[in-house]
Order: C-alpha cells, then sequence, then structure tokens
C-alpha cells in the first residue's frame, strides 16, 4: 500500500525535555490511522511538526513522495484538540476567512460552505456570530472549515470530544465517508472504544517513543496472550476438577444476562489449548470456547506500563 | 505574503465596522477640543471674583493711590489692626503698611481671612512697587513727570522669522511661537493616546486569540510571524484611517471654518503680514493674535505637520504593537500582562514628561537625545517639530524609529511563536529572553 506520511527518525528537544526522540511511523494512504499516546507523550508536538508549525531538530517528514514543503500545508485540515473562532464574527463570514487562509479563493469557499451547510442542516447560521452558538454547533462549524479545502491528510485531535451521540455519529459517518473518497485521516484520541470502531493502523507513542505500530486488528490478535472463556452447563466442580492441572482458573465470570455458566481461563502453552477443551468437553456441555481479545484499552494500558 | 494580506483585512474589516471606531473617530477631536477650551473657560471664570482688602496705612501715602481693579478692591479703613482682623471677616484680608514703607518696603503685611495665591500676592506687590517708584521719581522734582512716563511706556511684540528650509519659498512668512507650542502640546498628546490605544488594543486582541484558542486553527494555515505581521499592519491600517479622517477634518477647519468664522477686517490683517505689507504700527489688533490666526489658516503649514504625525504615529505605533503583541502572546489574561506591561510604559510617560520641557527649549540636550531614541522620538520629536527643527533631524529620527520596529519585530516574533503555545504560566523577563533564543 502507498504511504502518504511517512516520519523519519524524527526527534525534538526543547529546553528541559526531550518531546520526540527518534520517532518512526509511516502512514498508509487511504486509512484511518490512530495516533495514541498518554499525556505529554510527544503527540500533539509530532502533529506540529506534521502541520509545520514546529520543526524537528533532525529526522525527515514525506508528504506523498517529497519532502514536506510550505505549499503542502494547502493539502492539510487540521483540527486541534483546543479549538477556537472569533467568537464576535459572524459564521460565514468566519469560515470564508479561515477557508481563504488555506488557498481557496472566495468565491469557491463561499460555494463549498453553502453546500455542507445544507447538508448538515444549519443555512440559518450563515449570520450569527459564534458567540451566539452552543460548544457543539461552533465545533460543527469549526469541523466544516477543517474539511472545506478538501484536504488529503486530515489529523483530527479529539474530534469527538463536546458532541452529543447522535452529532458524533454524524461526525464518524463523515469521517468515514472523506477516508472512502480518498483522504488519509490521522486520528489522534484516549476514547479506545473509537479507535477499535474506526481506526485502520495505530501507532502508539509513550515517553517520546514510539512502541506499537501496526493495523489494528494485529495488534489485538498479537496481543492475546491466551486467555479463554468457557461456557457451558453442568456442575461448576467437575469443570474445575477436569482441568486442575492443565491451566489456571481466573475466576466464574457471574453476569446477569449470561444463559450459561461460563469460565475464564489462563492457557500456559499454545500446544495445551486442544486438550483442554477435550477435557471440557467430557466434564461439562460446551457451549463456547473463546480466546479474549484484548481491548485497545487494555494494550494501551499495559504497553504504557511497560507489560507488553 | 497574502497570508497577510487576508489577516490584515479581517482585522480593518471586523473594527471598523464595530460602532466603537466611528464614535472614537468622532469624539476624538471634541475632545482635543474640549481639552483646549475648558481650562480656558474655568480660568475666565475664576478672574470673575473681586477680592475685597482693606487698607490700614499707616504711611499715609499708599492707600489713597492704590487703584481698585476688577480683580482686587482696595477700601481703606481707620480700624486698628487688631479690630479690623477680628470684625472684616467678610473681606479678603486686611493689609497692613508700615510707616516708614518709603524707606522699607519690607514692612507691609497681609492678614488673610483664606488662602491666598502667589500670583494674587504678585499684583499686590506690583501695585505698592508702582506708587512707592512714583513716589520715588516725584521726589527728584521732574517737569512733566507724568507725559514723560506716559511716553517712555513701550511694550514689545516679537514677530519671528524662520531661517530653515521649510520657510524657503515664504521668507516672510512666521509662525506664532504661542500657536507652535500648542500644536506641539497637542500632537504629543494625540501621539501618546494613539500609542497606548492601539499598542494595547494589539496586545488584547492577541490574548483574546490565545484565550479563544483560534490561534491553534490559525498557526495550521499561517506561519506565527504571518499571524503577528497581519494583526500589527492590519490594527495600523485601523489607526491610520482614523487619523486621515482626521487629518481631512482638522486642515478643513484650517482652509475654510477658520477664515470663515475670523471676521473679515481681521483677515485682511492677517493676509497683510503674511504677505510683508502690514503696516505694524497702524495694526489695530493684537499681533500676536494675528499670528495666531495666520499660523492655524496656513494651510500648507499644517499639512507638512499632518504628513509627519502620520510617519511618526505610524513608526511609534509599528514599534510600541511589536513590543504589544509580544507581552500579549506570553501571557493568558490582561492582569497578568500588567507587569511586564510596566517597563514598556515607562518610556511613553517619561516622553510626556520631556515634550512639557520643549515649551521652555526645544532644542534642550535631553528634548533633542529623546527625539532620536526610538521609544521616546515619536512623541518628543512631535512636540518639537512645530517649533521649527531642520528637515535632516526629523528624517533622522524617522530613521532610527524604523530600524528600530524592524529589530523589534524580529525579537517580538521569537517570543511570540513561542509564547502563543505556553498556557498557564506567568512568564518573567528572564524567561522571555530564554525564549528568544529557542530555536524553531
Amino acid at each position: 500500500m502507498k504511504e502518504l506520511l511517512k516520519i523519519e527518525n524524527v526527534s525534538k528537544h526543547f529546553a528541559d525535555h526531550t518531546a520526540l526522540d527518534d520517532v518512526s511511523l509511516s502512514i498508509p494512504e487511504g486509512s484511518i490511522y490512530g495516533l495514541l499516546g498518554p499525556n505529554g507523550a510527544g503527540k500533539t508536538t509530532l502533529i506540529r511538526i506534521i502541520n509545520r508549525i514546529t520543526a524537528p531538530d533532525s529526522g525527515r517528514v514525506l508528504f506523498d513522495g517529497h519532502e514536506i514543503a510550505p505549499a503542502d500545508v494547502y493539502r492539510i485540515g487540521y483540527l486541534p484538540e483546543e479549538r477556537g473562532l472569533y467568537k464576535k464574527m459572524k459564521v460565514g463570514e468566519q469560515a470564508i476567512f479561515f477557508a481563504r487562509l488555506k488557498g481557496l479563493s472566495r468565491h469557491e469557499a463561499t460555494v463549498r460552505l453553502k453546500q455542507w451547510f445544507i447538508k448538515f442542516g444549519i443555512q440559518d447560521w450563515w449570520n450569527k456570530k459564534v458567540e451566539e452558538l452552543s460548544k457543539g454547533m461552533a465545533q460543527k462549524v469549526q469541523f466544516i472549515v477543517t474539511i472545506l479545502h478538501e484536504p488529503k491528510l486530515l489529523i483530527f485531535d479529539e474530534p469527538f470530544s463536546g458532541f452529543d451521540p447522535i452529532n458524533a455519529n454524524q461526525l464518524k459517518e463523515e469521517i468515514l465517508a472523506l477516508r472512502d473518497k480518498g483522504a488519509t485521516v490521522i486520528f489522534s484520541t484516549h476514547n479506545m472504544a473509537s479507535v477499535e470502531e474506526i481506526c485502520d493502523h495505530i501507532t502508539l507513542i509513550n515517553k517520546s517513543h514510539n512502541i506499537l505500530s501496526g493495523p489494528v486488528s494485529d495488534i489485538r490478535r498479537r496481543h492475546g496472550n491466551n486467555i479463554f472463556r468457557i461456557a457451558y452447563r453442568g456442575e461448576e466442580e467437575s469443570l474445575r476438577r477436569a482441568l486442575e492441572g492443565r491451566c489456571d482458573l481466573l475466576g466464574v465470570e457471574d453476569e446477569e444476562s449470561m444463559r450459561y455458566n461460563t469460565m475464564k481461563i489462563h492457557v500456559e502453552h499454545d500446544e495445551d489449548v486442544r486438550s483442554v477443551i477435550s477435557a471440557v468437553n467430557e466434564a461439562v456441555e460446551l457451549r463456547s470456547f473463546d480466546e479474549i481479545i484484548p481491548s485497545m484499552n487494555d494494550i494501551f494500558i499495559r504497553a504504557v506500563d511497560g507489560k507488553l | 505574503m497574502s497570508n497577510i494580506g487576508i489577516i490584515v483585512g479581517r482585522e480593518f474589516n471586523e473594527r471598523v465596522r464595530k460602532k466603537s471606531f466611528i464614535v472614537m473617530t468622532i469624539l476624538m477631536p471634541l475632545l482635543v477640543v474640549a481639552m483646549m477650551i475648558i481650562p480656558s473657560l474655568i480660568m475666565l471664570h475664576s478672574t470673575g471674583d473681586t477680592k475685597r482688602v482693606a487698607v490700614i496705612d499707616h504711611s499715609g501715602i499708599i492707600a489713597p493711590q492704590l487703584e481698585s481693579g476688577e480683580e482686587i478692591q482696595y477700601e481703606p479703613t481707620d480700624l486698628s489692626v487688631e479690630d479690623a482682623r477680628t470684625l472684616l471677616t467678610d473681606y479678603f484680608g486686611v493689609l497692613e503698611i508700615g510707616a516708614d514703607v518709603m524707606t522699607n518696603p519690607n514692612c507691609v503685611r497681609l492678614y488673610a481671612n483664606g488662602s491666598t495665591s502667589l500670583a494674587f500676592e504678585e499684583s499686590l506687590e506690583d501695585d505698592i512697587v508702582d506708587i512707592i517708584e512714583r513716589e520715588k521719581l516725584k521726589e527728584h522734582n521732574i517737569h512733566n513727570l507724568d507725559e514723560i512716563l506716559a511716553q517712555v511706556k513701550t511694550s514689545v511684540t516679537i514677530t519671528t522669522f524662520r531661517n530653515d528650509e521649510q520657510s524657503e519659498e515664504a521668507d516672510e512668512q512666521t509662525k506664532s511661537s504661542a500657536i507652535s507650542t500648542a500644536i506641539g502640546f497637542i500632537l504629543g498628546m494625540m501621539l501618546y493616546f494613539i500609542l497606548i490605544l492601539y499598542g494595547a488594543m494589539v496586545m488584547q486582541s492577541v490574548i483574546e486569540e490565545k484565550n479563544s484558542r483560534v490561534l491553534e486553527v490559525m498557526v495550521s494555515s499561517v506561519k506565527p510571524f504571518e499571524l503577528m505581521m497581519g494583526k500589527i499592519l492590519g490594527i495600523a491600517t485601523v489607526a491610520a484611517v482614523q487619523i486621515l479622517i482626521w487629518g481631512v477634518l482638522i486642515i478643513g477647519a484650517s482652509a475654510v471654518a477658520m477664515p470663515a468664522l475670523v471676521p473679515a477686517d481681521v483677515m485682511q490683517s492677517v493676509e497683510a503680514m503674511q504677505a510683508g505689507t502690514l503696516d505694524i504700527t497702524q495694526a489695530e489688533v493684537d499681533l500676536d493674535l494675528l499670528n495666531a490666526i495666520g499660523t492655524a489658516t496656513d494651510v500648507q503649514y499644517i499639512s507638512t505637520i499632518f504628513v509627519w504625525l502620520l510617519l511618526f504615529t505610524v513608526g511609534g505605533y509599528l514599534l510600541y504593537s511589536a513590543i504589544f503583541a509580544a507581552i500579549g502572546s506570553s501571557v493568558d489574561s490582561v492582569q497578568d500582562a500588567q507587569q511586564l506591561q510596566t517597563p514598556v510604559m515607562l518610556p511613553i510617560i517619561i516622553s510626556i514628561f520631556v515634550m512639557m520641557t520643549i515649551f521652555n527649549d526645544p532644542n534642550s540636550p535631553v528634548a533633542v537625545w529623546c527625539s532620536y531614541i526610538p521609544f521616546t522620538s515619536p512623541i518628543v520629536m512631535m512636540a518639537r517639530i512645530p517649533c521649527g527643527i531642520p528637515t535632516w533631524e526629523i528624517v533622522l529620527s524617522l530613521g532610527i524609529l524604523y530600524a528600530s520596529f524592524v529589530v523589534m519585530v524580529w525579537l517580538a516574533a521569537k517570543i511570540y511563536r513561542v509564547g502563543i503555545f505556553m498556557y498557564g504560566k506567568k512568564p518573567s523577563f528572564k524567561e522571555l529572553w530564554k525564549w528568544m533564543r529557542y530555536k524553531y
């Protein structure tokens, strides 16, 4: 797959700390790429380097095959986590102002904005001042401003914060639609559920290093550590007896909605899985035997704690 | 470069459309006029009060000759000093003149019922001195003394001619010192207001952008330097438009309103004086007044001053607004800015004090030095210009001012691009110095 953005050995030091230390990653074209990491890990610095707000001390940023240049900011759309609009300015005028800074003509900007405003059903906001809008409404305007110049690369920093579930869903649909139209999206967030939902690839940055990279499904499978859930009918006692010595019992999951009894186990070696299954099958009426794939949340926490 | 243009456009449109801009544009000239008129009105009214002074004259020479005027009314009394002091409480005071006042002029006492002013005491002294001097002259038995005195009495009005290049084409033309000083003062004050007003506007607007996090959005499409310059230049265009409107108003007043308001015969005298044909001995009106009107209606002179004003205002504004932008970028609120702002305001305040000394001597070393130092030069030079300064001095001062603006913008931009990403920190000057040396 072709890469739209390639970060090569980028380092950035500030007077009293190192924000990025030899970070490399490549972002495939047309993907949604999650940029994860705890607060202060260096994500914002990396995003600022991609946006050419600051320059790296060493290393290169390649955009669409060439070293990133000033004109490339016209092909990048950035929605920062801390976002803002001029409060006293009218919505339409303000959106045109930002669009012009991204290289659109006044006319082109007006035409596109009208289309988006109709799409979002917010035409009557055009002549309102931003201070008259609610926070969520302002966020919507900000989203439109970010994507209006149809950038090849979109960078969203916590895009869903401040949205109600309905609007968050609408936003998610729009982001997926943009991806399907060929845009590449970098998605920086702490919300692991949304990462599982929409990200194709992720990179986890911690303490200025890239500690984990790859497709989301691969990572989750790779970090499954032989924990299984058994759903069965029968005596718990006989199950325990059958599994004795074969594996570690992690305990009973007693969720009320479960129609079956369950048991979580940890199998030390992959070779033992088959014998465990047959032992269970003999002892109780086996309904399912699932590997528990860790959530991105678990992986995130364990990776940051250095337990991977 | 086009980005700066877009930002300048936004700043200009946003501000010029505000009601406060229109109100300020109209109010400011009114305010200046009021500042000139109100003190003279107050002075007019304060002299209307006649002060009654009881006079106890032990010499018998002074009291009969004291002439009551509008300001002081002398009323001789036979009461003793003690009685007068206790009884005549509705008088302004009791003046006691010693018996040997002719030989010992220090034996004059005033027992006042309230506080007296220096001016009042001086006019009392003058009246008494006049009488004593006249009496002493009488002792010389000069024939026709009164006629001689009347003939000797002279009053001098100086007519100033300037030798610098400004008046080359009209060498006969003279500028009233009084009105030059007044114009200098008004120009200095105007610059003071503009520097503080618009400088603070730049700072506030940067703080606002930082607080509303608009900056975070902007920097992804615009360089911090472009952002800062766009803001400074945008507000500069607002200031320039405002000054131009004022200029048109003032020049219009000078060219149209003044000749229309001043009586025709006075205007004729003014024109005659400007042409050098006025017979000064025949003039009925006060020469100073003629001069003042002549200067105020000299459109070319007013316009020249106006061009300098525009250049110094823009230069001073650019220099200070760069500093204010840097301060605004480094703090989170206007309150936090106070501490950093004080040292910046200091040169502006000093300029005002130096400006006051210019009325006595426009070429004192302090005034000359301060009109070259970029931080004080706009106000000080502007106050000196109406007094007649060689053009090369003005151009040199402008050159220094604009050069230091370039340096200041370069330094301010370094602080700005670090400052706009710093939150929750109240930086000290030491920290700002550190930011300047960050590499980006």
